[in-house]
């Protein structure tokens, strides 16, 4: 398998001889290596740059010191136990948990349904209606927010659960509609029809065909909708009201001042999205491998 | 196929929540910034672009939104060509490196600037050290800030789509065009370069629509001195509540945003026809 662009060296070496460039030509291949050097240092430099976030504030969260200095002057779980120990950080935790859990479970199972009338039905409209299930994501969340605001505002529910329950849940639908679209459309619908000629209503079809092969990409969707709204900020802070939940307390506490504890609960949000996020990448390239070998 | 047909209805619970929670809002916001005391009117939108202030506010957001998109052009670029040359499993690893920030909390991500570039911070504390400077550099609290956070929370948004365009481009083009005699100078230039360059400008248009409504990275690390759309949004919202100034404010980039995401669309799909 070749893989990258064969520039320097070999293409080099093939083309040099027959452009007779005798001398040049290993001043240019020297050249090459400079410039092939150049390039990997700048991409590593920015690669560090992406990282540098995690690689500071997780060893940060477990310094004993209170100021802000790198690299941490000790080892303590002092900020965790200050966490855990503020009955206020708790609750945000509570209320973030509570509100992940209901509103990706309600996005998975109201965008399941949907994508897969999106990918099987075939009605007028159905590019519009995915468009419109997908909006969330590409409309700034800070215009959903103020147009949330005051429309729950005009019905008097500014700063009710069940409005924040549908902020979020509206986050999560475009990951749901889009990774279940895909699911289902690799999903050989013949395989239904079978379970159907079999005499199997749509409900057992569901249960017993849909259901257990399309359970991966589920569980990655619904991971996805967790996670965006575990880590969601604008809309509840635009219209959470009295509702704390950990992203929006640690963006408060913020603007206001830097307080080395917030490295405790920062380091607590990567650790949830990144060990939700690899598990949904596990199940996505199962699913994948799965679904390759059914196509051969 | 009869029992199939119920398929489509079920894409019906989830039409009725978005069209009652988020369509019917969109627009009710949208008419709200049309109505004024006297029956329809464009007061609102006449003084969003009027009043110098507002205008100095959409300026200064176009300006940073320009500025975030060219710094990840030429940071992206040469990491997403150099990605596509490494070995399958350092690319593993690579991509890995990408891809992990781009699932962290951006305002986690945010936070740690700020105790990377704070007064006391590593850098100016490195600086200083070195003897480079005397007084710590002002990173936080002004535009560089804000720029340096934004690039870093929406990098793998361009590159991430520009290393699956690269890795696309057909091999034998760039050997014919070594065959034909062209300097590896000229088959970057001239062929790969031309190639890549749709999913460059779909990646830059990406990053400029996202910094235009970006609120929490210039909100914390901008310190209420760099104001930008959706922090003057936050003001006439939860602030100094002006509803109709604020659904007019919300409309324009709105429409702005829609109509990048459209040539975004255009940009993609020029990328698959090449």
């Amino acid at each position: 398998m070749t893989r990258g662009v064969p520039l320097p060296v070999p293409a080099l070496a093939r083309v040099a001889p027959r452009l007779a460039l005798g001398r040049h030509f290993s001043d240019m291949q020297a050249a090459m290596r400079v410039n092939r050097i150049v390039l990997a240092l700048c991409a590593l430099g920015v690669l560090v740059f992406l990282c540098l976030p995690v690689l500071i504030v997780v060893p940060m969260s477990f310094s004993s010191a209170t100021s802000l200095h790198f690299p941490p002057e000790g080892f303590s779980m002092r900020w965790y136990g200050q966490i855990f120990g503020d009955p206020r950080w708790v609750r945000a935790m509570q209320t973030s948990l509570v509100l992940a859990l209901l509103s990706s479970t309600l996005a998975l199972v109201l965008g399941g349904f949907a994508a897969y009338g999106l990918v099987r039905g075939r009605f007028y409209g159905r590019m519009a209606i995915q468009s419109n299930f997908v909006a969330p994501m590409i409309i700034p969340s800070v215009v959903t927010a103020v147009a949330l605001y005051f429309a729950l505002a005009r019905i008097g529910m500014l700063g009710s659960f069940a409005g924040l329950l549908l902020g979020h849940t509206l986050l999560g639908v475009p990951y749901v509609v889009l990774i279940m679209s895909v699911a289902i459309r690799s999903f050989d619908s013949r395989i239904e029809q079978v379970a159907f000629t079999l005499g199997a209503s749509w409900f057992t079809m569901f249960r017993r065909v849909l259901v257990p092969n399309l359970l991966p990409s589920t569980a990655a969707a619904w991971i996805f909708a967790f996670v965006t709204s575990f880590d969601e900020v604008v809309i509840t802070a635009f219209i959470g009201g009295t509702h704390e939940t950990v992203p929006k307390r640690m963006f408060n506490d913020l603007v206001m001042q830097v307080n080395p504890s917030i490295t405790a609960i920062a380091t607590l949000l990567i650790a949830v999205s990144v060990g939700l996020m690899a598990l949904a990448a596990m199940l996505v390239r199962r699913s994948r491998a799965t679904a390759g070998q059914d196509a051969a | 196929m009869s029992r199939m047909t119920p398929s489509a209805w079920l894409v019906l619970p989830l039409l009725l929540l978005m069209a009652v929670g988020f369509n019917l809002p969109l627009l009710a916001m949208l008419g709200q910034s049309f109505v004024g005391a006297a029956g329809l009117t464009l007061t609102h939108f006449r003084e969003v672009f009027e009043a110098s202030a507002y205008l100095k506010v959409m300026a200064s957001t176009f300006r940073i939104a320009l500025i975030t998109a060219a710094v990840c052009v030429v940071l992206g670029y040469p990491l997403a060509y150099w990605l596509r040359r490494l070995s399958p499993r350092w690319q593993m690893v690579a991509l890995a490196l990408v891809v992990v920030p781009f699932w962290i909390s951006i305002l986690v991500r945010t936070y740690a600037w700020i105790v990377v570039l704070g007064n006391a911070g590593i850098v100016n504390r490195g600086l200083m050290a070195l003897g480079l400077i005397e007084v710590p550099l002002a990173f936080l609290y002004n535009e560089l800030g804000v720029v340096i956070g934004t690039v870093n929370v929406l990098l793998p948004f361009l590159v991430l789509p520009l290393f699956a365009a690269m890795i696309k481009i057909d091999e034998r083009l760039l050997r014919a065009a070594e065959t034909l005699g062209a300097s590896p100078f000229a088959v970057f230039w001239r062929v790969f370069f031309p190639l890549s360059l749709p999913a460059l400008a779909a990646g830059a248009v990406l990053v400029f629509i996202l910094t235009l409504g970006f609120f929490i990275t210039p909100a914390v690390l901008g310190g209420g001195r760099v104001p930008m759309v959706a922090s003057m949004l936050d003001l006439f919202v939860n602030q100094m509540p002006n509803w109709e100034l604020a659904s007019a404010i919300s409309a324009v980039l709105l429409v702005v945003t829609i109509a990048l995401f459209v040539l975004y669309l255009r940009l993609t799909r020029a990328q698959e026809t090449t």
